[in-house]
This record gives structure tokens, sequence and C-alpha cells, in this order.
């Protein structure tokens, strides 16, 4: 028995991408929702089911509240930050292929950067598991998000060879993308690689343009039936694939105790996995939304998910590779580098655009997209294919 | 002036800036060419020659115990060379070369201020009997940026102090913050903070303990399974290789090598002063361990590299297992109770910052301005109290630098300003060797970081 092809994305919708939304979180959650299920040709009286991150601070039965929705049948919550994205979808495909739910919304929705902002350093506290993994990290003022991938970055470099350059490279093709990308933060506004080369350490080896901006936004997402998406008004995006993963000795991005710093194993796992349901390949994919929290995690990701071999990302996006018109279009939406910081969800909804022929950048005839979820922590993805 | 941690938000990664008010900005970097292009103008007198009674009132107010050693005999104390040119108790102060500027904020909106930056420079120490000139230029303005404070423009001069002969002998840069107050409060500090205390502690539990208490005892500890013999860290309760429970520790060498490193910048974290080095490093035993580097610039810091461990007394509970390189010496101390008797623990310079202190110093530092010794007129002023000056913060890093590295001559000291240091606050200064030639100094308050500094000692000279 196969998940692959049981369930769909039908609609998708998103409050604006911001600084600062002037509204609570819960208000952002219930515009995307709202917004997602009308796309979908839906009214909320016909959601069953949501599914939203465990770092989302808006609870599934204050969205139903919100939406007037009269009863729920299936709600969850995945972990892990950003890792989460893809996994909210797996989860509501899950539902719907075994008749859990008939039709599930996912949301995310944060005021990332008017608020709590993830880039600021972590306070730690509690006495849990993961207080315990903060504990061998924090005390040492390691103590940010962007320090946890820079530990892994410098390996990377030191193994492979790859450059700053090389993760610019990775900065440029996204605010080019975002530039021409209406609802991006950064339209209009694209870089050079001179401009990266001389933004400021913020730890390196990661600079200012490495990271992602930090955004004020709601997406959400429905899903449903591939036989009942069918029936909606937008041209279904099937899900081939659903996965999530970790690797071994995993933490919460401090996963150097054992293996490779070089490399995302769980990453790895969702790749192998989506492959096998999918029954596609790299060589099939149209386009791809790859996590870009931070630059160097893109390179990884080629490796990890086979589109190049260990240590030949940097070769695989050097003139324009990974950019519109290259070897493999990497987030025409300009990613979260470019686009908005929602968390990996706007991601998601691009690569229905994508499938639907309605992006702003669109890839001519995208009939496979490949989505992944953060990255260094544990992590899921999605194979797509126009349905 | 008041004094605010602002360092949060000007660092913080990802600020985007933007132009609420184009007009204001042009006029504002017009104005800052013109006066940047007047190059040096002479500055208010300095009243007096250097001279012994001053030196010691400053001395004295500041606890300056070399001073009475005669360690200021000849020469003054190097970060005493703003009070040179202070113009004490007069009715109304001599302009600024930054007025215009500021003024040209104030109207437009940006009506709150703190000082943010003051670097001093040392050419040479100024001897007894010499007479001083000093002269202002205008620096430059940047902004409009966002911060805790609210948006806002830094304003930077400089002043310069010469001898009889024309010959520089310091210079001093000056920068504030003028900023549109935020109507949400924020910029706060985490109140709670017990002052002196390093704010980054581990959570310990009945997994971990033994690592600790072995750090505590100066040994590096691994756990290891008591029945399969497989080390393994971080620890756990259950062995992954067997599921034995029992569990042991073997006392690591403390000697390995960096697999993976980063230089953090920002955004700031509470009680680390940037740059500094933290890796990953593999030890002898074959297992991994995440700590800092001390002891060595970050930029020395190399995949490959050998170090050794440290237990360092972060305050007076908490040691930390940090990383030096493997070929340096011995830094200020492996336990500084046994070397250093005459200091506090940890190597910390405690103050009471008594109303006495906190007048006392600003009278020897010859500034007059209320909220320095002024309890009513600082509270309508909107301080929570009096609060110690900026002269006497600089020199209170000058004494602690000479304390901890004693015979060094100073180059410069630079110093962040942070949130006030009030009456009745402790004021505990701790410090950290960058190299032979940096100390890397915090100050910190129940409110939190006072200031953070970093002192250059010239070549030779430090021990």
């Amino acid at each position: 028995m196969s998940l692959s092809g049981k369930a769909a994305i039908a609609g998708i919708g998103a409050t604006e991408f911001s600084k600062d939304s002037g509204r609570s979180e819960l208000r952002l959650a219930a515009e995307a929702c709202r917004a997602a299920i009308a796309d979908a040709g839906l009214a909320p009286a016909d959601v069953d089911g949501l599914v939203t991150f465990t770092a989302d601070a808006s609870a599934e039965i204050a969205v139903q509240r919100e939406l007037g929705i009269p009863s729920l049948r299936f709600f969850s919550r995945v972990d892990y930050g950003g890792g989460a994205a893809c996994g909210t979808v797996a989860h509501a495909a899950m539902a719907v292929a075994t008749g859990q739910a008939d039709a599930v919304v996912c949301y995310r929705a944060f005021n990332e950067r008017s608020g709590h902002r993830f880039g600021q350093a972590n306070k730690g506290g509690g006495s849990g598991s993961q207080a315990m993994e903060f504990s061998w990290h924090l005390p040492f003022g390691f103590a940010t998000p962007a320090a946890w991938v820079a530990m892994q970055a410098r390996r990377y470099m030191h193994e492979y060879g790859a450059t700053s350059e090389d993760f610019g490279r990775v900065a440029v093709a996204m605010r080019r993308h975002a530039a021409t990308n209406p609802r991006a933060w950064f339209h209009g506004r694209p870089i050079t690689l001179e401009e990266h080369q001389a933004s400021r350490w913020i730890v390196e080896p990661l600079r200012l343009l490495d990271c992602c901006q930090e955004s004020d936004g709601g997406q959400a997402i429905v899903v449903t039936s591939a036989e009942r998406a069918r029936d909606l008004p937008h041209r279904p995006a099937v899900i081939a694939g659903a996965a999530q993963g970790t690797g071994p000795d995993q933490m919460m991005m401090f996963s150097y105790y054992s293996g490779d710093l070089a490399s995302l194993p769980a990453m790895g796992r969702v790749g192998e996995q989506l492959w096998r349901q999918s029954g596609l390949g790299p060589d099939d994919v149209d386009t791809a939304i790859l996590y870009d929290h931070f630059t160097p995690f893109v390179l990884v990701q080629l490796e990890e998910l086979g589109f190049c071999g260990r240590g030949e990302a940097k070769d695989f996006l050097k003139d324009g590779g990974i950019e519109l018109g290259g070897r493999l279009p990497v987030n025409p939406h300009g990613g979260q580098l470019g686009e908005a910081y929602i968390h990996g969800m706007n991601g998601i909804a691009e690569g229905v655009r994508q499938l639907r022929g309605t992006a702003a950048n669109q890839v001519p005839d995208a009939t496979n997209v490949l989505v992944t979820a953060g990255t260094g922590v544990p992590t899921s993805g999605l194979v797509l294919t126009a349905g | 002036m008041r004094q605010r941690d602002l360092s949060e938000a000007r660092d913080a990664p990802a600020v985007h800036e933007e132009l609420d008010e184009p007009a204001v900005h042009e006029e504002l970097t017009a104005l800052a060419a013109r006066l940047a292009a007047r190059g040096e103008l002479p500055a208010p007198p300095c009243p007096d020659p250097v001279n012994a009674p001053m030196i010691r009132h400053w001395t004295q107010a500041l606890g300056d115990a070399s001073g009475a050693a005669g360690a200021w005999r000849d020469v003054a104390p190097p970060a005493m060379i703003q009070v040179w040119s202070m113009p004490g108790l007069v009715a109304q102060k001599a302009g600024s070369v930054a007025d215009d500027p500021l003024r040209l904020l104030n109207e437009h909106g940006y009506t709150g201020v703190v000082a943010t930056n003051c670097d001093q420079t040392y050419d040479r120490y100024v001897r007894v009997g010499e007479r001083l000139r000093s002269t202002m230029r205008f620096g430059d303005v940047q902004g409009p940026k966002r911060t805790a404070m609210g948006e806002g423009y830094f304003v930077t001069w400089f002043q310069s102090w010469y001898d009889e002969d024309d010959r520089r002998v310091a210079e001093m840069l000056f920068r504030v913050l003028k900023f549109r107050p935020r109507r949400r409060g924020g910029g706060g500090r985490p109140s709670g903070a017990k002052p002196g205390r390093y704010p980054l502690r581990p959570a310990v539990g009945p997994d971990t303990r033994y690592f600790w208490d072995g750090v505590n005892d100066g040994e590096l500890r691994i756990q290891s399974c008591a029945d399969c013999g497989a080390l393994r860290h971080p620890p756990g309760p259950m062995c992954p290789a067997c599921h034995s429970t029992n569990r042991t520790y073997r006392k690591a060498s403390g000697r390995g090598t960096v697999h993976s490193f980063v230089v953090h910048h920002h955004p700031p974290v509470p009680g680390r002063t940037p740059p500094y080095a933290v890796a990953v490093v593999e030890l002898e035993e074959g297992v991994r361990i995440v700590g800092d580097i001390v002891g060595c610039e970050p930029s020395e810091v190399e995949v490959d590299m050998p170090v050794r461990v440290l237990f360092q007394h972060m305050d007076d509970e908490l040691v930390l297992p940090r990383w030096t390189p493997a070929d340096a010496p011995e830094p200020e101390g492996r336990d500084e109770r046994r070397e250093e008797p005459d200091q506090e623990p940890d190597g910390a310079l405690r103050i009471d910052l008594t109303p006495t202190f906190v007048i006392a110093t600003a009278l020897a530092t010859r500034d007059f301005t209320p909220v320095h010794h002024d309890t009513e007129l600082a509270r309508a002023q909107g301080s929570k109290d009096i609060f110690v000056n900026i002269l006497t913060s600089i020199g209170l890093v000058q004494r602690y630098a000479l304390e901890t590295v004693p015979g060094a001559v100073l180059e410069s000291i630079r110093v962040r300003l942070g949130v006030p240091a009030y009456t009745g606050d402790t004021l505990t200064l701790t410090g950290e060797r960058a190299d032979d030639r940096t100390l890397r100094v915090r100050g910190a308050v129940s409110l939190g970081d006072h200031l953070t500094a970093t002192v250059t000692f010239k070549e030779g000279d430090a021990q």
C-alpha cells in the first residue's frame, strides 16, 4: 500500500507577507485558512481536519472557532521548526488516504519579524530532553540558528573546497527570482555576488546575505482526496510522495556528534522515500523548492536528493544552474531569502502554482515539483505532480 | 546622557533599512558632509595643566590602588585624558561640533539620545606638568537604522589632544544614537539577572550531572557504558549499542582537534563579547564535544588545530570547559583561587555603586551633569536614580585592565555602552584575554551589560 496519488492539494491561501502585520497570529492563521478554503472552492463546513506546526501559537480549536467549522475529526501537529512544513501535508494526506478526514487544512502563521524573532540568541530553559540538548551548546555563546548552520557549513567548505562565493550564488539566484515576483518582499531588488561578498559577517562563514529574511504572515494549504480534487476549481497538485525523516544521532540543529557534518542525512532519508513512493527521480523534477533559511544547506540538499554527487553542488549551481532557465530552477518565487520566511509553507504554495501554471516566474510545462522543509532539523518533503 | 543597550537591534541580522523621510535624510547628509569638510576645530581649552591633585582625586574616587602605589606619580592615567578638557561647573557648556545635526534630528522627532560608543587611543601617556590643548572634528551620520530603542541615526565625532609641540597624545571617538522613541516598550533587559552572574547556564539533569560535577573538579568526563564500554557524548540514560542503563565515565585527556568551528559576530548574545569562536572538538578518545575557544584570536582558529581543555570560572558558581590552542601559554590561571589570592574568586572586579562612589567619580572626572549627582533632578529627567558617568566607566575599564595585566601600557580602550549603572547596583567587571595584546572586558549590572570593552596593550609592554 502506498500513499502516492491518493491525495492532492486543492487550495492555497496566504496573507500578505510583511515585516509588521499589525494583527494577531490567530488572525493571520484564520485569514490564510479562509483564503485557502475559498481557493479550493470549499466552505469551512467542508473542512474536518486541521494540521499545524508544534511551534505554531494558534491552536487548531482556535482556528476552528474563527472559521466556524462545526467540528473536527482529525487534528495533529508536527514538530521541529521549519522541518515540519511538508510534514503537515504528509499528515493531512495520510488522514485523507485512510478516510480519517475528507478535507484537511494545513496552516502556519506568525509575526516572526514584529514578534518573537527566531534569529535572536536562544535563552534556553526547561528541563526536558530538548533543554538538555541545548545545554551542551548555549553556555558557550553558541546560541543562534545561523551559528548552528555555520558549524556544518564550515566543515562542508573544508571537505569540498566550497567558498563563500558559492553560497553567495544561491542568494543571488533567490533575489533574482524574487525581483520579478510581485508578492516577494524583495520584489524589484536583486543583488550581485559582489554585494553578497561585501555584506557583513553574521556568524563566519555566513554573511548577512546568506541568512534569510524574517517575515510576518500566514500560509495555508488544503488537502483532499485526489478524486475529489479533480471536481474542484483548480488543477490538482497530486501528492506523489510525502515523507518525514531524521538521521543518526539526530538533534535539533546540533547533529555534530557522529558522522559527517558536511551532509544532511535526515534529508537523504526523506529523498529516498520520495523517489521510491513517486517512482520519479531527480531527472524528472522540473523545478525544486528547496528550504533556504541559510544558503549552504541549499548546496547540501542538492547532493542529498541526488541532483548531483557529494561536493559537486558548487559546480551544479555555477553559471545560473539553479536560476530560471538553468539546469534545475530552484525556488522560482525567490524562496525564503527573497519572497518571505513563512517556515517553508510558502514554498509548498509555490509548488502548487507551478503545477497550475499560475506562478509569477512560471517554469514552462512544470509537471513534477519537489518541495523540501527545514534543514539541520528533523525534516520532511513532498513530490507534487500535475493532476 | 542616558545609556541603554542598543546593540541588540543594531546588530540583528536581516535588519532592512528604509527611509521614512527622504527630505530630513538629505538635509542631514548634506550637513554632515559640510561639517566633516571643516576638519579639526579648536575645542574648549584645557583649564589646568596635567596635575597631581586631580590625578589623586581621580585614583581615590575610582578606587585605583596603583595610584597610591606611585604608578601615576610622573604620568597621568591614560583614561583621564578627557578629564583635562572638561569645563567644570560652568553655567553653560560650550558648543560641540555635533550640535547642529543633533538639533536637526531633535526637530524631526528623533528626540531620544543615548551614548553608544567611546573609544580612546593613546599615542603616549601625558606627563604631570604638561599643558594640553584639544580639538574636535565631526565624523559622520549613519542611518536611519532600526534599533531596539526605535528608528534612529548614529552620530559620531572625535576629540583629539595635543602637547605643547603640537604632537597628538590621544584621540577619542564618541558616538550617540538619536532616535525616535518607540511607542511600545521594548529594548529592555530581562529582569531578575543577578549582577555578575554569567547568563548562559546549562540545565543539569540526572543523566548529565556527572559531567558538570567533573567540570567543577577540573575533569572532563565522558560517559561510558558500564557493560559494553562504548563511549558517548553527549550522554544519555541508555546505551544505544547494548541498551544497558549501567553507566560510568572515563576521564578524558582533555586534548583534541578542531573538527569544525564558527566565529560569532551577530546578533548580540548575553554575557558574550563578539567576535568569538565556537568549535566542535574531536577528542583523542574519539568522541566530539562543543565548546568555545579562548586564548587566541578567532581568526587564528583552523580546522584540525590541536586544542586542550581549560576549566574556567564564569562566576561564583559556574565552571565551563573551554578550549585553547594546545601550544598556547597557560592563561590567566587554571584556577584563579590559588594563583591570585588578592582577587575575587573568579578574577572579577566588583564595585558597589554607592551614592558616594557615583558622585565622587563624577566630580573627580569634572563632570557636573546633574544626573550624576542630583537624585531628584535625575528622576525628574526620567532616570531611576543617579548613575555612573561615561568618563568613570572608561576609567574603571583601565583599572580592571591594569589589575589584570599589571605593568602593561595601554594603547587603546574601546567601550560599547549598554544599560545605565545606577546607584544601589553592583558593577562587576570580568575579562578574557584574547591574545598577548588584547583584553576583552565586560561590565555587568543587574539590568544587563553596562559596557563591553576591548583594551589593547602596546607591544612588548604587556606581561
